[in-house]
């Protein structure tokens, strides 16, 4: 019920002024379409994994797109903390998980927008899905539990330093995480520090699992690694915010 | 410390202003307008030294994205019509150099909008302060700013293995032709600053500034892309800026590179710096 209300809040409050989404919509369609335009010629790179940019592409913006929202959603808690309304929430009896998953909630929600967005001008940029309406599915998962996996992360900082300038961390972490991955180029293209990195990054498993429909078919062994990533980030991130907002109400 | 007002009139007076009977007459308007540049340009260079938070993402993040674009391009430089490089991190120097004041750069904006939300402005006027000084201070401590991080990330790209084939005298332009680009973006930022009063409406630029970096040469020579986005790239003037700036770096020195690094951006300048004043005379005269 909380949680419904507190997510519930939030969707309002982007429909009453929508000026609110641009941020979050407009900063991956300028990475889908400068990605797109100025790395066109990387898929001639024998063993790219498609001839079609945008099939490469799309995934990652909207995978940026979503951190984006993710953090987004966290900010506004950051808003709540510091103008009080925050104090007022709890006062209310009843357990404090719920105000965190009503605000994860309306992070994950708000990241359909500049993945729906996303997905768009990629489809009119010639995306193709070679593993069928499935292959929007997976984007749609990943993208929903990358916004909740960063919304979480940002919340533990919002609960511990109550302020909105401490949001740069989560931005700082979130632009990190999605660039030492398979963001722009396989992993195999890459050499030297950046492809440990790569391998061990989360977000890579997540990445495959969201772009496998766009490179042939889905199968079962892209999904499960992604599947777990997105689980291992949203447990973390969970744990870490619950301890913190325990600490907040103490 | 910072600059008032009040010492910033002291200053307009000049240091013996104990004796205005015998400095007055050898004070020149141009030698005034000095003096408070410099006073502004203290100030707005102590504020950003205090905020150096605000400063190292600008700094962090290009050297990020260099680092990694230069392991994960490995392959792209052979790609053919790639220019001939022994790294990408060659190749993404001018890149990362604009990138880096770019994100300062509309501070000179920023840094105004914040004086006429809070009152600071009004004092100025009140001071008897010359018109130039109230944008050029901030211009320039945009500049020095700029200047400061353009030699850092030179360094560290000198340390990482970079190579300029134009020698040192290169480098100097590659640091002036960044700084030119600043004054051009600052003065875009102090015409909005000036038109609305409000630090939102000049950091609104950025994602302009940013979007147009990205649609351009920096990180990808124009040749090896397509479409619609080639020809927005090619019409670009950051395009036009970082192509003669990475030829100094990759093939030598060149006087018709330097003359076009050098020109955009001075004309740019000019025009915004300009744009500035006009607005700025006309918000006195209209007040």
């Amino acid at each position: 019920m909380v949680a419904s209300a507190i997510c519930g809040r939030g969707m309002r409050r982007i429909m009453a002024r929508p000026i609110l989404i641009m941020p979050v919509l407009l900063m991956p369609l300028i990475f889908v379409l400068s990605f797109t335009g100025a790395f066109v010629s990387l898929t001639r790179v024998e063993g790219y994994g498609t001839d079609n940019v945008f099939n490469w592409m799309a995934v990652y913006a909207a995978m940026q797109g979503a951190v984006f929202a993710g953090v987004g959603g966290a900010s506004t808690t950051a808003e709540d903390i510091e103008n009080g309304f925050f104090d007022r929430l709890l006062l209310t009896p009843g357990s404090r998980v719920p105000i965190l998953v009503g605000t994860m909630a309306y992070s994950a929600l708000r990241s359909t927008i500049p993945t729906t967005g996303v997905l768009l001008v990629s489809a009119l940029g010639g995306l193709r899905l070679p593993g069928g309406p499935l292959a929007l599915v997976t984007v749609y998962v990943a993208t929903a539990g990358m916004a909740s996996a960063f919304c979480l992360l940002g919340l533990a900082v919002v609960y511990r330093f109550r302020t909105m300038r401490s949001m740069i961390l989560i931005q700082v972490c979130g632009f990190s995480s999605m660039f030492l991955s398979t963001g722009q180029v396989p992993i195999h293209f890459m050499n030297g520090w950046l492809h440990a990195v790569a391998r061990v990054n989360p977000v890579t498993n997540v990445l495959r699992f969201a772009r496998q429909g766009f490179l042939g078919d889905l199968t079962w062994t892209m999904t499960w690694p992604g599947l777990v990533a997105l689980g291992a980030m949203v447990a973390v991130a969970g744990a870490l915010a619950v301890h913190q907002l325990r600490r907040l109400a103490a | 410390m910072t600059c008032s007002p009040k010492r910033l009139a002291v200053a307009s007076r000049g240091p013996n202003s104990e004796h205005p009977t015998v400095n007055a007459g050898a004070a020149t308007g141009l030698r005034l307008a000095g003096v408070q540049t410099l006073a502004l340009t203290r100030r707005s260079v102590i504020t950003e030294w205090r905020q150096l938070g605000n400063v190292i993402p600008g700094i962090v993040f290009p050297l990020l994205l260099a680092a990694v674009y230069t392991h994960q391009f490995t392959r792209a430089i052979l790609l053919p019509g790639f220019p001939v490089v022994d790294s990408f991190l060659d190749f993404v120097l001018p890149a990362s150099l604009v990138q880096s004041v770019s994100f300062g750069a509309t501070e000179a904006g920023t840094e105004l909008a914040r004086d006429i939300e809070n009152g600071f402005f009004d004092r100025l006027r009140a001071s008897p302060c010359t018109r130039l000084p109230l944008l050029l201070g901030r211009l320039c401590g945009a500049v020095v700013v700029a200047a400061a991080k353009g030699i850092l990330i030179i360094a560290i790209f000198l340390m990482f293995g970079t190579e300029i084939a134009g020698g040192p005298a290169a480098a100097v332009v590659l640091v002036a032709a960044a700084v030119l680009l600043v004054i051009a973006i600052g003065g875009l930022g102090q015409v909005l600053a000036i038109l609305t009063g409000s630090q939102e409406a000049v950091n609104a630029t950025f994602p302009l500034v940013f979007t147009s970096i990205f649609m351009s040469s920096a990180f990808f020579p124009t040749n090896l892309m397509s479409g619609w986005f080639r020809e927005v790239a090619e019409a670009n003037p950051v395009t036009w800026i970082i192509d003669p700036v990475r030829r100094l770096i990759l093939e030598g020195w060149s006087w018709s590179d330097v003359g076009q690094a050098l020109a955009v951006p001075l004309v740019i300048s000019a025009v915004t710096v300009t744009m500035a004043v006009v607005a700025l005379n006309r918000k006195l005269s209209s007040s």
